[in-house]
């Protein structure tokens, strides 16, 4: 470990997490959010923690290391297009060369491009300290806006992506701009069949409200349905959406985000032939 | 093409590329102090206490009552304070400025100055001003009499709103005194702007006010005025400090107090008499916010162009700058034309429509030619280049197929495509050159032949060095490096002029290839020898009548024929930017590649304007998007197809036949991409910034 004037740079998970557990220090990965008004403060330099770099897969999951850059993941073979999709528009490539998933979700933000992708895919997220494990499901993991469960003394180790279904995707962002731009709005959904019948119909909405939003009860509607039995129930399925999406006002007006949020759901299940 | 065109390695390219360059700062200067500005937190009011804590040894606090001279800033009218006079009358306007060693012990200060304001209702919508700054008409031929026999009128308002320069170096001085001289360094376009300002501040006769340009990150229009006002407010609190004093402003600060485009609502009638133009009434209303800076001149420019590049037989045109309690708006590249030329194209494009015409068509039935005469009554002399520079604008973007093509879409996404023609006056307006600025060039020969280059010219990164050394070096057929050009310091240079108004290359520069002729005559080598020149004015020109708006305005224009290919997506109302196409006639390029970078960034700034450059404000008049993650500028991402190209159309009066070029881009993007916007969904559009909202808003509005 080496100490710095301004915090720890741990050269392990071990250290890192004796340190979070000792001190009063401010996770730090990629930067690119602290450094904007940076303070007075003790950092944990995470950026070079072997085991928070690490990307790999097993069966059931892409396993995403909290301070793998957007660079690495875009670059990692097994990364499904669907976070690609997000990444492409994440920022600017210099940005995207320093900036973690970690920090991206860690922040809390409705507008982080990233977070979008794992709760639409269910992606869980594994939390660590000196005491032990614990792995949560990102809707859990963030609890409002800026707020997250994570403790004093935990770190956010690894996002664990389940890579069945991710093919048959839907992304888009809404952008003041092409690049380096917030998102007004985003829209992701995730579509699967099994035979003739809907296995999944996910949708979130990004940047509509103080965290991401996703309606698992108006998804469950659609499961076990075939397609002209979804096609009945779409205007009932978009009418619950209506009602259930009140968007914040902010640089767009809340009407606005409204509409593109219900343009892109219905555009959504139209594509999926519903 | 010519030498002249050839393009070179810029004059600043190796010090900015590396990092050499010093901007101000970067500069460190013994016993420096830094110093931070109070600003007022609202619109409207007047003083009634301010209360400050008590200051740690070092620190102290400069206001209105150290000020040795005047408290009006010299700009055009001197009614803009150096510091608040007891009342405030925009949100950030200057209280004081607190001085001292440690920038953090200074905002901790400013945090616990207390002001107790007696607040005043806030006039923040232009159309509901009623102090009227500037006002100003004129007539062409008899439009009372188009009107009465007119069979049909068009009647329509236009909007176009605030346009934030963004340049990437924030504003920045610092301020010296010593032995009874002022010396002000750091930003700025026109060093003699700031030293008539220091001076009448200061109190002071003009050799004991010095004036240094540093290097400038970017300027567009921005560092005309403002460093008036920053340049004052640092010579006072360097006196009374004692040490130099440097501020430069944050970039929410500097968005939300220095000076913007002026946000105009422009209202215009056209009469129509068996599918012609008869006459075109306009009417434009410029928003100069609290103080006039620069509106006077804004405001004459943008009146003058109102009626665009067409002749027409009968015109008048009206307008008037008022006063808001906003930021004071100011210089930005295109000064005042923007606004009337949005306006004018699109109103050709919606009467086009109205009489069932196509809009190229009928542009193209009003151009203006060599020997028309213009709005004000003035004479076109040379020819205007449209018909070569439209055939080569639509053989690269494809518009006229386009424009047909993409009528009557249907399905998710829907392409469009519009077209602008602009002019921009080369210079200042009327005889500003002969009677206001009387600009002077010297040319230094050292004992061993370098020769340096004495003007007042400023480069911001538009590549004024390097143009001002190609023009002395080919004059004198010496190569490039013999010659020597320094940042302007006005205890050695002449007063060449503001680099402003496009006027630079081709007064200044014209002035410079006169005094190398004049020095090639003389040239005795290895003697000192000095040479200078004196503004002449062009003998041709229709002399101008400021009061009346008669006559030649400008000696000659510049001319740009844009188009802009959107492709919108029904769902969300984003527009993509296919391809934004643009071609120029500034005269003669001197430095072709240095002419293209400007067209390129200049278009891009433009489409901005007309697109994503959103700024507003709430109803205390706080300014919103006062961040660079809040105003949005387009990047290389936003318009991946730029092309732009010029003609060479010679001008016979500037060196080498160079003539404006800065500017000009700046005015065709927003209507041509407006107009996309216009073919894309099938309607008529009015406003600026045409944002994602409004496009889908449109699209909603459709659907009932």
């Amino acid at each position: 470990m080496v100490i710095v004037e301004n915090g720890y740079i741990p050269a392990d998970l071990a250290e890192a997490l004796k340190i979070r557990g000792e001190q009063t220090v401010i996770p730090y990965a990629g930067g690119t959010d602290l450094m904007v008004d940076a303070e007075d403060h003790a950092y944990l330099f995470l950026n070079k923690v072997p085991e928070l770099k690490r990307i790999s897969e097993d069966e059931t999951y892409l396993k995403i290391g909290a301070a793998a850059t957007f660079t690495e993941i875009l670059n990692y073979p097994g990364t499904p297009e669907i976070l690609k999709a997000a990444i492409h528009y994440l920022a600017a490539p210099a940005i995207r060369n320093m900036a973690t998933a970690g920090g991206n979700v860690s922040n809390a933000s409705p507008k982080a491009d990233s977070s979008l992708i794992f709760y639409v895919s269910d992606t869980l997220l594994k939390l660590a300290s000196a005491k032990g494990e614990r792995i949560l499901p990102i809707e859990d993991f963030i609890t409002g806006r800026g707020k997250t469960a994570l403790q004093a003394d935990e770190l956010l180790v690894e996002f664990l992506m389940p890579k069945k279904g991710l093919e048959n995707y839907y992304y888009e962002k809404v952008g003041a701009r092409k690049a380096l731009a917030i998102s007004r709005v985003a829209f992701a959904g995730l579509f699967n069949m099994e035979g003739e019948r809907i296995t999944r119909c996910a949708a979130a909405f990004g940047s509509v409200a103080d965290v991401v939003l996703r309606f698992r009860d108006f998804e469950a509607m659609m499961i076990g349905l075939t397609l002209p039995e979804a096609k009945a129930v779409k205007s009932e399925f978009l009418a619950k959406y209506d009602q259930a999406i009140v968007p914040i006002r902010g640089r767009v007006s809340a009407d606005y985000r409204k509409h593109v949020c219900m343009n892109l759901l219905e555009d959504f299940l139209t594509q999926n032939g519903i | 093409m010519d030498l002249i065109n050839q393009s070179v390695k810029k004059w600043d390219h190796d010090p900015k590329i590396s990092g050499a360059a010093k901007y101000v700062d970067d500069l460190r200067i013994k016993d420096m102090v830094h110093g931070k500005i109070l600003r007022s937190t609202i619109a409207s009011g007047t003083i009634k206490e301010i209360r400050i804590p008590t200051l740690p040894e070092g620190y102290l606090i400069v206001d209105q009552h150290d000020i040795p001279g005047k408290n009006n800033v010299h700009i055009v009218d001197d009614d803009s304070p150096c510091y608040s006079d007891g009342t405030v009358n925009f949100v950030g306007e200057a209280i004081l400025m607190v001085v001292g060693e440690d920038m953090k012990v200074l905002d901790k200060i400013l945090s616990e100055i207390v002001v107790v304001y007696e607040e005043h209702t806030p006039v923040l919508d232009m159309m509901k001003s009623d102090v009227i700054f500037y006002q100003y008409g004129y007539t062409k031929g008899d439009p009372d009499q188009a009107f009465q026999e007119a069979d049909q009128i068009l009647d329509e308002t236009f909007t176009t709103g605030y346009q934030e320069h963004i340049y990437m170096e924030v504003q920045g001085m610092i301020g010296f005194y010593k032995d009874g001289k002022s010396t002000v360094r750091g930003s700025m376009q026109c060093p003699y702007y700031v030293h008539s300002a220091v001076k009448m501040v200061m109190g002071l006769p003009d050799q004991q006010v010095q004036i240094i340009q540093d290097e400038m990150g970017g300027a567009f229009g921005g560092k005309e005025d403002y460093p008036s006002i920053l340049g004052a407010q640092v010579a006072v609190a360097a006196k009374k400090a004692g040490r130099p004093v440097k501020c430069v402003l944050d970039r929410r600060e500097d968005i939300t107090c220095t000076s913007k485009r002026h946000p105009a609502t422009m209202h215009y009638r056209a009469a129509i008499k068996d599918k012609k133009i008869t006459a075109i009434d306009a009417y434009a209303v410029y928003d100069c916010g609290a103080f006039t800076t620069l509106s006077k001149v804004v405001l004459q420019r943008g009146l003058i162009g109102a009626t665009g590049v067409y002749t027409f037989d009968n015109i008048r045109v009206n307008g008037k700058g008022v006063r808001t309690n906003t930021t004071p708006n100011g210089a930005f590249r295109g000064f005042g034309g923007p606004q009337t030329f949005f306006a004018i194209e699109m109103f050709m494009n919606h009467i086009a429509r109205a009489i069932g015409k196509d809009p190229f068509e009928l542009k193209q039935q009003y151009l203006s030619k060599k020997g028309d005469i213009t709005a004000t009554n003035g004479l076109y002399h040379f020819d205007i280049p449209f018909p070569e520079m439209i055939e080569k604008l639509f053989k690269e973007s494809g518009y006229p197929e386009k424009y047909q093509q993409y009528k009557h879409q249907t399905g998710r996404t829907r392409k469009g495509i519009g077209l602008s023609l602009t002019y921009h006056g080369c210079g200042f307006t009327g005889a500003g050159e002969r009677d206001l600025i009387k600009g002077v060039v010297r040319l230094k020969k050292n004992y061993n032949d370098t020769v340096e280059i004495l003007t007042a010219g400023t480069d911001m990164g538009q590549g004024l060095k390097t143009a001002f050394v190609k023009i002395v070096a080919q004059t004198l057929g010496v190569p490039m490096h013999q010659i020597i050009i320094a940042n302007p310091d006005t205890d050695r240079v002449p007063n060449s002029g503001p680099t402003a108004a496009s006027r630079s290359l081709m007064v200044v520069g014209k002035l410079l290839e006169r005094a190398a002729v004049k020095l090639k005559d003389i040239w005795v080598s290895e003697e000192e020898q000095e040479v200078e020149e004196h503004y002449v004015h062009p003998e041709f020109t229709i002399p101008w009548d400021t009061e009346n708006f008669q006559g030649d305005p400008y000696p000659d224009n510049s001319w740009s024929a844009n188009v802009v290919e959107v492709e919108i997506d029904t769902l969300t109302g984003v527009a993509d930017i296919v391809g934004a196409w643009g071609v120029y006639d500034v005269g003669t390029p001197v430095d072709k590649m240095i002419v293209i970078g400007q067209m390129e960034g200049g278009l891009l700034q433009a489409v901005g304007y007309g697109s994503m450059e959103l700024m507003d404000a709430n109803n205390k008049g706080v300014i919103r998007n006062n961040s660079l993650s809040d105003y949005i500028i387009p990047t290389a991402m936003d318009v991946p197809v730029l092309k732009t190209d010029v003609i060479n159309n010679p001008y016979v009066v500037g060196p080498f036949g160079g003539k404006g070029a800065g500017e000009l881009p700046a005015v065709g993007g927003a209507p041509a991409y407006v107009a996309a916007m216009e073919s894309a969904l099938g309607i008529d559009l009015h406003h600026t910034p045409f944002s994602q909202e409004d496009t889908l808003k449109a699209l909603e509005a459709m659907k009932k």
